[in-house]
């Protein structure tokens, strides 16, 4: 084995997608797969910059299918295996990870929002939350941590290991074209010296023993002859992805107890609604913020009882509403009024969100 | 702070490791020379991502004196990621009467960049400076600046200019000067200069720790992020 890529806590000054690269070290990922596509390219980039010296693995493949599923191959073969893409490869990423989905194979997938439909801009967007979620011909029984800085890229991408190899369902970190090449500081760190247990790896195929005598044999499906067989499989996927769901949501609020305007929203575009929130609570209104950091599973109950608490909530993001349909979808039933700031592709700034939110309020009274 | 003593003609290229500051760097001198009163054109060399440095900033630069050479929005065609073209001023930008600044991209071909500058070659005034900081974890050590360096092929000098973006402080860039200067002893290469934020840069006086000329940097390059 090579050095260990970070001693001690190492304060850095870098963009996103290094902090990804450097995060799958310090997490021992063993191998990369991938397909260059902007905004992740760095991410790659640094990853075979990286590997040579501390003795990591990387393969690139032709396209974003097979980077998918060679990712797949790679964790079938008991290696801590990622790949990373955006835009148009998330979409053909969507293939193997529903294989993934299938046969509960804990792969980790990196996906750094571009604009969209189609090739569009390299740029940003907000717009691969339906695709990350719910991509794919099933249930979306997947993990997606939505970040919105580079500590949290770094965290969450470490996170995203453990999630998936102790869940065994496929987890994706959710970040941006802004986040991707963004420059900012974060502190890199070992997480076995910080005392974080890593979930171990382990072959799904080809162990030892004789199957049915000294073990069960990996009978790893994701094809079935009829439909009853199919509900069985899926009906368990399901209870388990439920069961696991109290354990693994994570969200944050501020200032949601008796709150005229709740803001919601998630990855960059949280950090633009925080800071208006926090703004205007300092001047005496009462603004809060609720931010989902797993899209999927959906922090519902917690939600909800935030909503109940307001008199109306705003719903800020980059796309045209994906997040909103989640929000929808999760406070179904409930009477609070949701107004929207859906800008596709394009950024939101604090001040943006603090004039909607005035002018939401100087509207009621 | 000091002058640094200038040729009858400034040419100089910013290199370095990603988002090591080479732009905010080459952006920084083409306005110091600029305020001197010195004719200075500025030369956006970074063919991998040239939609994103220079080009949003040429007005405020425009305003400095400083002529950007940088396409422009409506200049270009929707290549992405897939390439770029070269401008054909840019080709011949040593030709332009007074100072060149040159904002040399990242990437695999780095430096080279320059074999498409007409008379880059044969320039004996043109000098390459890596820009180092230390903060960046590829070259945080005096091992990895010489590595890095190396790799490079052709550098006249480095300029300390390491930082933690806001959270920047007297010590870091003292400690970023101790570690770049060992690494120009090793490579046998003048410190040209340490760069500091301008609201730090009074605290450190005109010459810094160890006697390089400290350059007060104002941060254009956020306002050219996309």
């Amino acid at each position: 084995m090579g050095e260990k890529p970070i001693k001690g806590e190492q304060k850095a000054f870098m963009t996103g997608n290094e902090a990804v690269a450097w995060a799958a070290l310090a997490a021992g990922a063993e191998i990369m797969y991938g397909y260059p596509i902007t905004p992740q390219n760095e991410i790659m980039q640094y990853w075979t910059r990286l590997a040579p010296k501390y003795d990591k693995k990387f393969l690139q493949t032709e396209d974003e299918l097979s980077a998918g599923f060679t990712t797949v191959g790679g964790v079938l073969a008991g290696r801590r295996a990622f790949t990373a893409t955006a835009g148009p490869g998330n979409v053909l990423m969507q293939e193997p990870m529903s294989m993934a989905e299938a046969m509960r194979i804990p792969t980790v997938v990196v996906v750094q929002q571009r604009g969209g439909p189609s090739t569009a801009t390299v740029i940003y967007s907000q717009q691969e939350v339906t695709l990350t979620c719910f991509g794919g011909n099933g249930e979306g029984l997947r993990v997606v941590y939505s970040t919105s800085s580079h500590q949290e890229l770094f965290d969450y991408t470490i996170k995203a290991f453990n999630t998936a190899w102790k869940y065994r369902f496929p987890t994706f970190v959710l970040a941006d074209g802004y986040q991707a090449k963004m420059r900012e500081s974060l502190v890199l760190y070992d997480p076995q010296e910080k005392g974080q247990k890593m979930v171990p790896t382990e072959a799904f195929v080809g162990k030892p023993g004789t199957p049915g005598e000294d073990r069960a044999p990996a009978h790893l499906r994701n094809t079935y002859n009829i439909e009853e067989e199919l509900m069985d499989v899926l009906s368990k996927d399901i209870k388990e992805y439920e069961e696991m769901t109290p354990e693994i949501i994570e969200y944050e609020e501020f200032n949601t107890e008796d709150t005229d305007l709740l803001v919601i929203a998630h990855g960059i575009v949280f950090r633009s609604a925080a800071m208006a929130a926090r703004e205007l609570a300092e001047e005496g209104l009462k603004v809060g913020y609720f931010r989902p950091i797993t899209l999927r599973p959906f922090p519902r109950e917690e939600l909800r009882k935030a909503a109940a608490k307001a008199k109306q909530l705003l719903v800020v993001e980059s796309s045209y509403g994906q997040l909103l349909k989640i929000v929808k979808d999760n406070l179904y039933g409930m009477d609070v009024p949701i107004k929207t700031h859906l800008r596709p592709g394009v950024g939101i700034t604090p001040e943006e969100v603090v004039a909607d939110v005035k002018t939401i309020l100087g509207e009621e009274e | 702070m000091k002058q640094e003593q200038s040729p009858s003609r400034v040419l100089e290229a910013y290199t370095g490791e990603y988002a090591s500051g080479k732009s905010e760097n080459a952006v920084n001198r083409a306005v110091e020379l600029a305020r001197q009163g010195r004719r200075v054109t500025l030369v956006d060399l970074d063919l991998v991502e040239p939609c994103y440095t220079l080009r949003p900033l040429k007005k405020i630069l425009g305003e400095e004196g400083v002529s950007v050479l940088a396409w422009d929005t409506g200049e270009l065609v929707g290549l992405g990621e897939t390439g770029n073209i070269l401008k054909p001023e840019v080709q011949f930008c040593l030709r332009h009467p007074g100072d060149v600044i040159l904002d040399i991209g990242y990437g695999a071909s780095g430096v080279q960049v320059l074999n498409l500058v007409e008379g880059a070659a044969e320039e004996r005034d043109l000098k390459v400076y890596a820009v180092i900081n230390i903060a960046r974890p590829m070259t945080a050590a005096v091992t990895d600046i010489v590595e890095h360096v190396r790799s490079l092929k052709r550098v006249d000098g480095l300029i300390n200019n390491s930082h933690l973006g806001e959270e920047t402080d007297l010590g870091f860039v003292q400690e970023g000067a101790r570690v770049v200067k060992e690494a120009a002893v090793v490579l046998g290469l003048p410190v040209v200069a340490t760069s500091v934020m301008e609201q730090l840069a009074a605290a450190v006086g005109e010459t810094d720790w160890y006697g390089h000329p400290v350059r007060r940097l104002h941060r254009y390059l956020p306002q050219a992020f996309w």
